[in-house]
């Protein structure tokens, strides 16, 4: 399958070259570190999961799909006992069944223009986890897809995919975690969202790859009518890690919120690049981004809004908040605002800032150390951020992380 | 208890303090009052440690020196300074914060800290003190409070925190008459024999609350005149004119009816 699959894509992936300094999206990217990236079809991992890498799959209990360097571990993954209205099922398990769930993913829709990671995640992504909700259904549990990076000597780089599909007036909880052990290669995802009309998805990423290697993370989503899509990306691993959101409001009165936060210490690169577009009237975005960056590590918000013609009534606002904890540290924010639209409310602010040196005196003063009182505040900052996430487990997953990152 | 000795502060060459001596005894009432720029909050955070300042002289309580102190030592030590303009902090926990600094004192003098359970009575008796409803405790560090709320929180601060010394510098300020009515009786409420208070003000009416033991006036950083509660009445009557024997560069005193500044 995934030899012939390759073979499909060859003639694609012949002209394909990396990107450059030179292209404004990869502008700060570490290019010698995607360099050493090798892609290839999916294979079975020769290494044994780490009890470390296991035991930092949050603890949600419920349906989910694991893949080890882009393959299904159904042994880790749980795809039985699912509540009404909900499928879980593996790319393959999709092609047999219901192959036309997998069409916005590999169909001649995928735009190819958006990068060489896209397509080689289109021949080599092939497989991965579909979430689908039938109309009406709303799901409580969140569904969990989990992408373990392993790399061995064989390959180093692995590619998934997911597909989530809400029917009208569906509602569901997807969390995707990609993580990794080992001290090269990285992660290529690509994630295809359908909200239909009155649908509501939160759907929240946890990349937290190890400190050496790249994830490069892509989500296109498309909502319908009066659909709400809220995004909460919590952006913490890999020397390079990199989630793009290309998001379309395709139906009118759709709401995203788009959730962000990123904390980078040693010398990671932290990239968000998000491009809403809002394709219909009187529909609402949201984007609120904050960073943390430590030592000499970079942050990167390119943060796009493009209200198309007939877009009216369109409200769109976008923040990036960014705290720099070091001399050396860097942030970069770049708004792109396109507004071919009547009655649009158009919001964009950024600001990087230092510890508040008055808060900071503050909590000296009622007896907290200055190590603890810095923490309270960068925890403080965060908190902002991981606010936005309703899930009790998932929100402590995350503290937890934040925590270690800044002791 | 607290013993200060001809202190001075200076920031970037401009002396703020220049000679101020200060003894209070254990369980006193000391208000100290003064026109605007005489020195009164820089007094009192000479006392809770803010960096900036050059200081000379002495400040002692309980006959350990405070003044080579970091200020988390100084509020182990039993000093709290009730802030003028309580600073705003977004994303932390208001019961989150008060039990990390009440614990962070608790481990600095070697005591046991207290767990979520027990610490909960501990705030809901602050809170009653300050008339504030529980919501409050799972709110932000002032982030948007009014500025009697941001009053009232100092309050609950020192009730939890069980100073030996508190300073309270212009704890009235911004305040309308029912939350001044408030914060006085929290502060009366935790007066007692081991506690000794200072209290900074600019106008006479919150002594009608909490009725100082001395009273000092403070004018170009050196305290000018000491005296019982009477020395407040008469400052009301006729300002600081009497002390202020040359221009000041601040506006002329208002009304005491117009006090929120």
């Amino acid at each position: 399958m995934t030899a012939t699959s390759t073979a499909d894509h060859q003639e694609m992936l012949d002209g394909l070259t990396y990107p450059t300094k030179r292209d404004e999206a990869w502008r700060y990217a570490p290019h010698d570190v995607l360099g050493q990236l090798s892609f290839g079809p999916p294979v079975e991992s020769s290494r044994q999961l780490p009890p470390a890498l296991d035991a930092n799959i949050p603890a949600l209990k419920g349906p989910r799909i694991v893949l080890v360097n882009g393959v299904v571990d159904l042994e880790r993954s749980e795809l039985s006992a699912l509540p009404a209205g909900l499928r879980l099922l593996t790319f393959d398990d999709a092609r047999r069944e219901q192959p036309e769930l997998l069409a916005a993913h590999f169909g001649s829709d995928v735009d190819l223009s958006t990068g060489t990671f896209s397509a080689l995640n289109v021949a080599f992504g092939r497989n991965g986890a579909v979430v689908h909700v039938a109309r009406g259904h709303a799901i409580d549990v969140p569904v969990q897809i989990v992408d373990i990076v392993l790399p061995d000597e064989v390959g180093n780089a692995s590619s998934s995919g997911a597909v989530i599909y809400l029917e009208e007036g569906a509602s569901a909880t997807v969390a995707e975690t990609r993580i990794g052990d080992g001290d090269f290669g990285g992660s290529n995802t690509r994630t295809t969202i359908t909200v239909g009309d009155q649908a509501a998805l939160d759907h929240i990423v946890l990349q937290d790859v190890a400190s050496t290697q790249a994830h490069l993370g892509r989500i296109d989503a498309t909502q319908g009518a009066g659909s709400v899509l809220r995004c909460h990306l919590f952006n913490l691993g890999g020397r390079y890690g990199r989630v793009d959101y290309d998001v379309c409001l395709a139906g009118e009165g759709a709401l995203v919120e788009l959730t962000g936060l990123y904390f980078g210490t040693g010398n990671q690169v932290l990239d968000q690049q998000v491009t809403v577009v809002h394709a219909a009237p009187n529909c609402t975005s949201r984007q609120a981004f904050r960073g943390i960056l430590d030592e000499k590590s970079t942050g990167v918000f390119n943060g796009g809004i493009d209200v198309r013609p007939g877009a009216d009534g369109t409200d769109a606002e976008q923040s990036n908040d960014n705290l720099l904890l070091s001399d050396r540290a860097e942030a970069n924010t770049q708004p792109r605002l396109e507004i071919l639209a009547d009655q649009v409310a158009c919001k964009h602010g950024a600001t990087v800032g230092q510890l508040d040196g008055e808060a900071l005196y503050y909590l000296r003063t009622r007896g907290i150390s200055e190590a603890d009182a810095r923490r309270l505040l960068i925890e403080g900052f965060a908190d902002q951020a991981i606010d936005s996430l309703d899930n009790e487990i998932l929100r402590s997953w995350i503290t937890e992380r934040v925590r270690r990152h800044d002791g | 208890m607290l013993h200060v000795e001809n202190l001075t502060a200076s920031i970037g060459g401009t002396s703020i303090l220049n000679g101020l001596d200060l003894d209070v005894g254990a369980g006193e009432v000391h208000a100290i009052m003064g026109p605007n720029g005489s020195g009164k909050s820089t007094f009192a955070h000479a006392l809770a440690g803010r960096d900036g300042y050059e200081i000379t002289g002495t400040a002692t309580l309980d006959d350990v020196d405070l003044l080579d102190m970091e200020p988390e030592a100084r509020a182990a030590a039993g000093v709290f300074v009730g802030f003028q303009y309580p600073v705003e902090i977004p994303g932390v926990n208001n019961m989150y914060f008060l039990r990390t600094a009440l614990n962070s004192v608790r481990r600095a003098r070697g005591e046991t800290e207290i767990g979520a359970r027990d610490f909960l009575a501990v705030a809901q008796d602050a809170m009653d003190l300050v008339e504030m409803k529980e919501g409050f405790l799972y709110r932000a560090v002032n982030a948007g409070f009014s500025g009697g709320e941001k009053k009232r929180n100092e309050i609950l601060q020192m009730a939890v925190m069980e100073p030996r010394l508190a300073v309270l510098d212009e704890t009235d300020s911004g305040l309308d008459i029912d939350a001044l009515r408030i914060v006085a009786s929290g502060v009366n409420a935790l007066r007692g024999p081991e506690r000794s208070m200072i209290v900074i003000t600019h106008y006479q009416r919150l002594l009608d609350y909490i009725k100082p033991d001395f009273v000092h006036v403070l004018v170009d950083g050196r305290i000018v005149e000491s005296g019982d509660h009477t020395l407040a009445l008469h400052l009301e009557d006729h300002g600081y004119a009497d002390f202020v024997n040359h221009d000041l560069d601040d506006a002329p005193e208002r009304p005491l009816s117009g006090a929120a500044r």
